[in-house]
């Protein structure tokens, strides 16, 4: 019985899913009845310039937003989990508030935040938002891994002659790594698939690929959308796979 | 203090620039546009960028009220957006468009005289017609078994649960103003609530509300009626001969998508130029036959495919476009028509 339930749960949640995926080896153009088997969809795809356009674009927000972000976010975290200091609180409250504060709240503020400095929305706005947004993730899941840190390693490795730098990059860092990547990791996928604050930002040339998506989808749903969604499955899938087989090695 | 403010934050943000190595150039010589999805085709930008030395960069919206949240921000890099009338008309009222140069559009002669001086736009000032159609319905011939001709279609009993409507207040009372012989523009509160009812005992008929995909669902088989723009389902009845796109005979909506200048525009000169080489025949036609919607303009017609030109679900003639209107600014009476169409919904 439990079995059975909790299969019915697995179907509920993946059962779209499977149906995009099959879909985009469909030959028939409309999405609701299965004709046969074919690749064309992906052929369509890969000469597809505004996809290929699309797909550059978020891969040079993502990694960038992601670089930044867990660099910012590393030492953020970092700071709070080892000193007190006056204002932590405040400070800790306001660092889970873009993760708290609805998305088109942070697009608008955004938005007319750009507008007052006089900054023209391009690709720079796009991956400032994205920072911005990310930076708490990062924070959050560095202070976590952070949470029973033995300080006294740091402590030891002082002793030992080593200098603030080197106990950081020797000591702290590779202790902490698992939890930089995972903040990482999350920070690209959070910024490969948003959609909400990326539309407002965006300026010319800076259509993202779920920009891309959504607008093709408003004149009907081709295969060639199951098509480039099934490979961003495989994408982040790969990509989540790979952190967590990093992070059970480095256990 | 808003100075120094805005001076620091500049300054952080300006820091930042590195990003996307922009800042510098040649900078008449680009283009932003900003247009709607499948709307104009790369190669026609090659020609304008080898024709002017000017380069296009381009990005699409899906809907009108994209472009209004994108220019209002004041943050917007636009040169050219592709509004539909009823936009166009609130766009200038909130002073968001520059007003054209005709001096520097020369080809503007080529536009059909019946499309000249729209009530959205009076004298062109702002805008120049891009692409048109209507809003309608079409039929699956063979399930339907009737040849329809008349907006009663949709709120006919025989057809319960084969029925689509767009999910559109506006076109779904201009449908039932029309079936009850009034006009879809109507502001008369009786009427709207007249409307307003029949919209209601037509709910249980309907399938579904569906403004995105209704051709889709048209093919699939699910509705037999389709109520829809034209483009989609054109193309719908030229994949499956089943189906027949219907005018009504009380007339319907017509809508048009026209170029225009927003006021942010940096590079103001190239968007004319841009404009301009839109209006002549040869280029727009491209644009027709590559997404099957028409154009007003005389001077494409020696280069638009026949069979297109021959369609009358895209080019209907004189006397049937005759009977159909632009939707108008309705003013006050918009609230209204909202509550209307909220209890229609809610029902």
């Amino acid at each position: 019985m439990l079995r059975a339930v909790s299969w019915l749960v697995y179907v509920f949640l993946y059962a779209p899913i499977a149906v995009l995926v099959v879909f985009s080896f469909n030959s028939e153009r409309q999405t609701a009845v299965w004709q046969h088997f074919t690749l064309d969809w992906y052929r369509v795809l890969f000469r597809d310039k505004l996809i290929g356009h699309a797909v550059a674009n978020s891969l040079v927000v993502g990694l960038v937003a992601t670089v930044v972000a867990t660099v910012i976010g590393t030492m953020a975290g970092l700071a709070m989990a080892r000193h007190v200091f006056f204002g932590k609180r405040a400070t800790r409250s306001l660092l889970y508030l873009p993760v708290i504060v609805p998305e088109i709240v942070v697009g608008a503020a955004l938005v007319s935040l750009f507008g007052f400095i006089a900054m023209r929305l391009s690709l720079t706005t796009v991956i400032l938002a994205h920072i911005a947004f990310s930076i708490s993730y990062v924070a959050l899941v560095v202070q976590a891994r952070l949470t029973g840190f033995d300080w006294s390693l740091e402590e030891a490795a002082m002793d030992l002659g080593a200098n603030r730098w080197q106990t950081f990059w020797r000591v702290t860092l590779p202790l902490i790594a698992p939890g930089v990547l995972a903040g990482a990791l999350l920070v690209f996928t959070l910024s490969i698939d948003d959609y909400i604050i990326t539309s407002f930002v965006a300026g010319p040339g800076a259509t993202t690929l779920p920009l891309q998506i959504y607008s093709m989808v408003k004149t009907g749903v081709t295969p060639e959308i199951n098509a480039v969604s099934t490979l961003l499955l495989v994408v982040t899938i790969g990509l989540i796979a790979a952190a967590q087989r990093l992070e059970t090695s480095r256990r | 203090m808003k100075r120094r403010l805005q001076f620091w934050i500049g300054c952080a943000a300006v820091s930042s620039l590195w990003f996307s190595g922009c800042g510098g150039g040649d900078d008449d010589k680009r283009l932003n546009v900003y247009i709607w999805t499948n709307y104009i085709t790369q190669e026609l930008l090659d020609r304008f960028t080898a024709q002017t030395g000017i380069r296009v960069k381009f990005d699409v919206y899906d809907s009108n009220e994209a472009v209004l949240e994108k220019l209002a921000s004041g943050a917007s890099d636009y040169d050219i957006v592709v509004p539909t009338d009823y936009m166009v008309r609130i766009l200038i009222k909130q002073g968001l468009l520059v007003p054209l140069d005709h001096g520097r559009l020369t080809n503007l002669g080529n536009i059909t005289a019946k499309f000249r001086n729209p009530p959205f736009d009076p004298d062109n000032a702002h805008s120049v017609p891009y692409l048109w159609g209507t809003t309608g319905f079409a039929y699956n011939k063979t399930k339907v078994g009737a040849a329809l001709d008349s907006w009663a279609a949709v709120f006919d009993e025989r057809w319960k649960g084969r029925i689509l409507m767009l999910d559109d207040m506006r076109e779904c009372f201009g449908a039932a103003l029309r079936v009850l012989g009034r006009s879809a523009n109507s502001t008369n509160a009786t009427e709207l609530a007249a409307a307003r009812d029949l919209l209601i005992k037509q709910k249980p008929l309907v399938k579904t509300y569906n403004s995105s995909d209704f051709a889709g669902i048209l093919r699939s088989g699910d509705v037999w009626i389709a109520h829809g723009y034209n483009g989609e389902l054109a193309k719908a009845c030229d994949e499956d001969k089943n189906l027949a796109y219907v005018i009504p005979k009380e007339g319907c909506t017509v809508w048009m998508d026209n170029l225009c200048i927003p006021k942010s525009a940096r590079h103001v000169e190239a968007a004319h130029t841009f404009i301009n080489y839109m209006l002549e025949g040869k280029n727009i036609a491209a644009v027709v036959n590559a997404t099957s919607y028409a154009c007003a303009n005389d001077a494409a017609r020696l280069f638009i495919k026949p069979a297109l030109l021959a369609d009358p679900a895209r080019y209907p003639d004189e006397a049937t476009v005759k009977r159909c209107d632009f939707l108008d600014d309705l003013g006050e009476s918009l609230q209204l028509r909202d509550r209307y169409w909220t209890e229609v919904k809610a029902k």
